[in-house]
Formats: structure tokens, C-alpha cells, sequence
């Protein structure tokens, strides 16, 4: 299948005013959101200079730097394309990292600004939230180092995280590559985003490319079945669901769902779809479950959007992956970490992805085997495991600690004195984010080792040790 | 009805619910007792763990047996 998306002429490229040009741009009364109520781009660019002034007030400016601790919300939005319209580096970190974790961001990447929120956020499985944002300078801030504009955190194994950075050319390539997809939701369309606009999936091939292309991006009330099918029958125009593999079973789970002839597609990115429940979407709504490849050091990789060519996925237009001792490349012109020189993360203009995988030479086509590191996906969100078991090691009493994933991260302690044995989970808790934390934790006598002494990560003999 | 999120084995079931299994275990309440929960996020919060939810669930369909 060929990649030929709805945009035709030059690549789009990053100018100064790239925000102004590439996302902002449009009729005042086109509604180019929906929060729990519509949002047009007269709305938004009033949003926007609200959060600018404010920003500007506290002495951000060209080359400065800001976090961003936000969860999903109009207010994120309207930070997120403030600051980039100042020109300065935005770091985002996910509002539900501990304060050991957000001081810990802090002191590595020491921003001028910090934009938080006041009161706590509701749970209850929102999709977004009605918050208040406060901006506050920062004494111990610096401008940014590097010409990114957008800096990510990632669960790393070599210290606490790697820092990914990607600068506004990159993030206007990724737009770019978008439009030339065939199979994308198309200028007047609408999509409906389960996944988080503050991570790669959510922000670019959603929030970025919705507001560039003219698609309407509609967040639901929650995410619960009922409340996202509303959101799909509350619009006429085709629309596209945007999640990942969790939400197709969750929405193939419904025995009769309504009639939504509106609803044209359902993309996710990460791990593939289960066969069975793939099938099961598709015979219960009648529409095309695409898939797509990605990272949040690349963004969009490869896609394979009309199911067509499953379990393989066509690599977008712009970009080369390669297939090096099993492992999926990526072209990358530059690193994409800040203070990382290691050449098994990126050489010579390829990102090694980590990702297990084959080039289909004939084809070109990819198909990506598993992960070859210790990363999992927990709801979509990248968790790497040597980060939890070095967390865990680290704490009092611990003397041994391994983390496996089966269905769930789960760990196995050694903590000889039961009262630092009860008080783990509490201090795991202050640590790390709640979606790294161990399902479960067994405390046990002592870690199963091999013959020469290296810790067994087994699953049936590490539940031989309890 | 939280091991067929995944298909697991009711003995893989941990005390403890993220979101993506709450949001699972309220559709699949829903659709086999044919109600509309409509949960607000006071309760939806109380529900992170499986006491927590039976707790949340019990006094939810009292509620409703009494309305």
C-alpha cells in the first residue's frame, strides 16, 4: 500500500512563527477542540495569549525554559503553545509523578518557570480536567542548554531517566509525515483521543496534527466505554479513535454498541492489538483497527492503518528503519538525548530502537518482535524495569530485589525486618509514579539464583521463592 | 469479571485496580447487570483496590434497589 496522505507540494518546515503557522492558524469560529465544551481557534489563541503574558511576566523569554506539570486539560494546551510561541524549551513531566520523581526532574533539568496546578485533581478515570494553572519562577533556573523545544523524561535503566529532547523542526517533520500517511483523519474530521496528550501518541498524531490538519480533537467526559462512544455520536463528521491497545478490548468488550456510522476507524499505537480482540472490534463496530509504530524519541515510525498488512507496518514517508543483528534502526539526524553519548543508543544518524524486529527487504515492510531491553508498556506508558528494581534495591531494609512483568509489573524483596518489609510499599509510593509501582510485592526469604550466582528473573521460580 | 480483562485466572487477580481495569470492571458491571452506573469521581477513587470496589459496588446497587 502505497503512503499517500492528503498533503501535497514542500514539506512543512519551522519557522519562527511556526506555532502561529502551522498550529494555530484558521477561521476564528472553526472549533478545533472539545474539552467538555467546544473550543474554537479565537478561544485558543486567546488562551494562548493569556498563558503568554503571564509566562513573559515571570521573565520567560527567546531561549529560556520551562515544565510544564499538567495534567490533560485546555490550560496544558495553552501553556504548551504559549511557551513555544515565546521560543523557549518546554519540559513536560506527567502530573502524576511523586514529589521525590517532580524534585528529582527538577534539579536535573532546572527550569526558570514551573507551571503547576492548584487544589488536587479528581480521579474517576477522566480523560481531562478542569484545572487552574499557576506559573512560578524559579530562582535556581537556568536558560536552556540546547535548541530543543520539547523535553521528555523516560523510565531509563542507566539512572534515574533519559532526558529525550526533540526540537520544533523535528516536531513540524512529524506533522509533516502525518499528512502524508494514507489512512490519517482528514482536514474536517474529527478524532476522538484516549490516549494522553502529554505523551508522544497523544501529543503530536493527535493534539499537533489535529490543530495543523483542521481535525477536530474531542477528548471524552471519561474514559469508560459509555462515555467514549458518546463522545464519537456527539459530532457528524467521520471520526477516528486514537488510543492504545487496552482501549480497543475495553470497547470491543461492549456486547451491543450503539450504531455509529460517523465512527470510520480506530488507530493505536504501541503493542499490537490481540488477533482475537482485533477481530472481535471489527466485527462489533464495522470499522478499519489500524495500527502504529512509534517512540517518543522519533514519534511516529511506521503504520499500517488499514489493517492491511498486520502484524507488519509500512515506515512513514521521510524516514528509513533498518534491521541491524535483529534489531529495528531508525534514521535520526541527531541524538535525541541531552547528556548521553552512548553509541548503543545512537550512531552515525540511527537511533537503535531497542525494539526487536525484521526489514521485509522485497517490501520494505517491518514488523516489530518485542522489546530487547527491560522496557515495558504499562497502559501505553513506558516503564522501564531496571528503574523500578533499582528504586526498590535502594530502600532501607532491602538487602535483593527483582521486578518482572507478567501482565503487571511485580516485584520480590528480600527484607529481613518486617518492619521495613511493611513500611516498601509505603516508601515506593513517595518514589515512583503510581503506574511504575509493583502490582504486587512479595516479600520472600531469598532471591533464586543460577549456578554462578546471577538473579533468576523467571516467573514460575520466582514464585517457587515465596 | 476482572480476569477477562486479559484473560487471566481469577488467582492472578491482585487487591490492588489500576485505571485501565477499573474502567474495564465498570463497563463489564454495567453490561451484566444492564445498568448505568454513572459513577462520580468521590466513588470512582474509592475503587482502587477490589474491597474498595465491592464496597463502592454494594452500596451503589442498595442505592438503586431502594430507588
Amino acid at each position: 500500500m502505497s503512503n499517500n496522505g492528503w498533503a501535497t507540494g514542500a514539506p512543512l518546515s519551522a519557522s519562527a512563527d511556526w506555532v502561529d503557522d502551522i498550529l494555530l492558524r484558521g477561521a476564528d469560529r472553526d472549533v478545533c477542540l472539545h474539552f467538555g465544551a467546544p473550543v474554537d481557534r479565537a478561544a485558543l489563541r486567546h488562551a494562548v495569549a493569556d498563558r503568554e503574558a503571564v509566562l513573559t511576566r515571570l521573565g520567560l523569554a527567546r531561549g529560556g525554559s520551562v515544565a510544564l506539570q499538567l495534567p490533560p486539560s485546555l490550560a496544558y494546551v495553552a501553556n504548551l503553545l504559549a511557551a513555544w510561541r515565546i521560543g523557549a524549551q518546554v519540559a513536560l513531566l506527567d502530573h502524576r509523578l511523586t514529589p521525590f520523581e517532580t524534585e528529582r526532574a527538577l534539579d536535573r533539568l532546572a527550569p526558570q518557570v514551573l507551571v503547576g496546578h492548584t487544589g488536587t485533581i479528581p480521579g474517576g478515570l477522566r480523560a481531562f480536567y478542569d484545572i487552574t494553572d499557576v506559573a512560578t519562577a524559579r530562582a535556581t533556573g537556568r536558560p536552556a542548554e540546547t535548541h530543543h523545544s520539547v523535553i521528555q523524561l523516560s523510565s531509563g535503566s542507566t539512572g534515574p531517566s533519559k532526558v529525550i529532547a526533540r526540537t520544533a523542526e523535528q516536531l513540524v517533520a512529524e506533522v509533516d509525515r502525518y499528512t502524508r500517511i494514507d489512512g490519517v483523519p482528514l482536514p474536517g474530521e474529527r478524532v476522538v483521543l484516549l490516549a494522553s496528550v502529554v505523551h508522544v501518541l497523544g501529543l503530536v498524531g493527535g493534539l499537533l496534527y489535529c490543530l495543523h490538519a483542521g481535525t477536530e480533537l474531542v477528548l471524552p467526559e471519561r474514559l469508560t466505554v459509555d462515555s467514549i462512544l458518546k463522545a464519537v455520536a456527539a459530532g457528524e463528521a467521520p471520526t477516528t479513535l486514537l488510543g492504545v491497545p487496552f482501549h480497543t478490548e475495553l470497547l470491543a468488550s461492549a456486547v451491543e454498541p450503539p450504531k455509529l456510522p460517523q465512527l470510520k476507524r480506530m488507530t493505536t499505537g504501541g503493542e499490537l492489538v490481540r488477533a482475537e480482540v482485533s477481530q472481535k472490534f471489527v466485527d462489533r463496530y464495522g470499522i478499519i483497527l489500524g495500527n502504529m509504530y512509534g517512540m517518543t524519541e522519533v514519534g511516529v515510525i511506521a503504520t499500517d492503518l488499514y489493517g492491511a498488512n498486520r502484524p507488519s507496518l509500512m515506515p512513514a514517508p521521510g524516514l528509513a528503519v533498518r534491521e541491524q543483528d535483529g534489531q529495528l534502526l531508525v534514521s535520526a539526524p541527531e541524538s535525541p538525548y541531552i547528556g548521553l553519548v552512548d553509541p548503543t543508543r545512537w550512531a552515525d544518524g540511527w537511533l537503535n530502537t531497542k525494539d526487536a524486529g525484521q526489514v521485509d527487504p522485497e517490501t520494505g515492510l517491518i514488523t516489530v518482535l518485542g522489546r530487547l531491553d527491560s522496557q515495558v508498556s504499562v497502559g501505553g506508558l513506558k516503564v522501564d524495569l531496571t528503574e523500578v528494581e533499582h528504586t526498590l534495591a535502594a530502600l532501607p531494609g532491602v538487602e535483593g530485589a527483582v521486578v518482572i512483568f507478567d501482565r503487571g509489573i511485580e516485584a520480590y524483596a528480600v527484607v529481613p525486618d518486617p518492619d521495613a518489609a511493611a513500611a516498601l510499599e509505603g516508601e515506593l509510593a513517595k518514589r515512583l509514579a503510581p503506574f511504575k509501582r509493583p502490582r504486587e510485592l512479595h516479600i520472600v526469604a531469598q532471591l533464586p539464583r543460577t549456578a554462578t550466582g546471577k538473579l533468576v528473573r523467571d516467573h514460575a521460580v520466582l514464585r517457587t521463592a515465596e | 469479571m476482572l480476569a477477562t480483562y486479559g484473560e487471566r485466572s481469577p488467582d492472578q487477580i491482585r487487591e490492588r485496580i489500576d485505571s485501565l481495569e477499573l474502567a474495564w470492571l465498570v463497563h463489564q458491571v454495567e453490561q451484566r447487570y444492564a445498568v448505568s452506573l454513572d459513577l462520580e469521581d468521590e466513588a470512582l477513587m474509592r475503587m482502587t483496590s477490589v474491597s474498595g470496589a465491592v464496597e463502592v459496588l454494594t452500596e451503589v446497587f442498595a442505592e438503586q434497589a431502594r430507588g
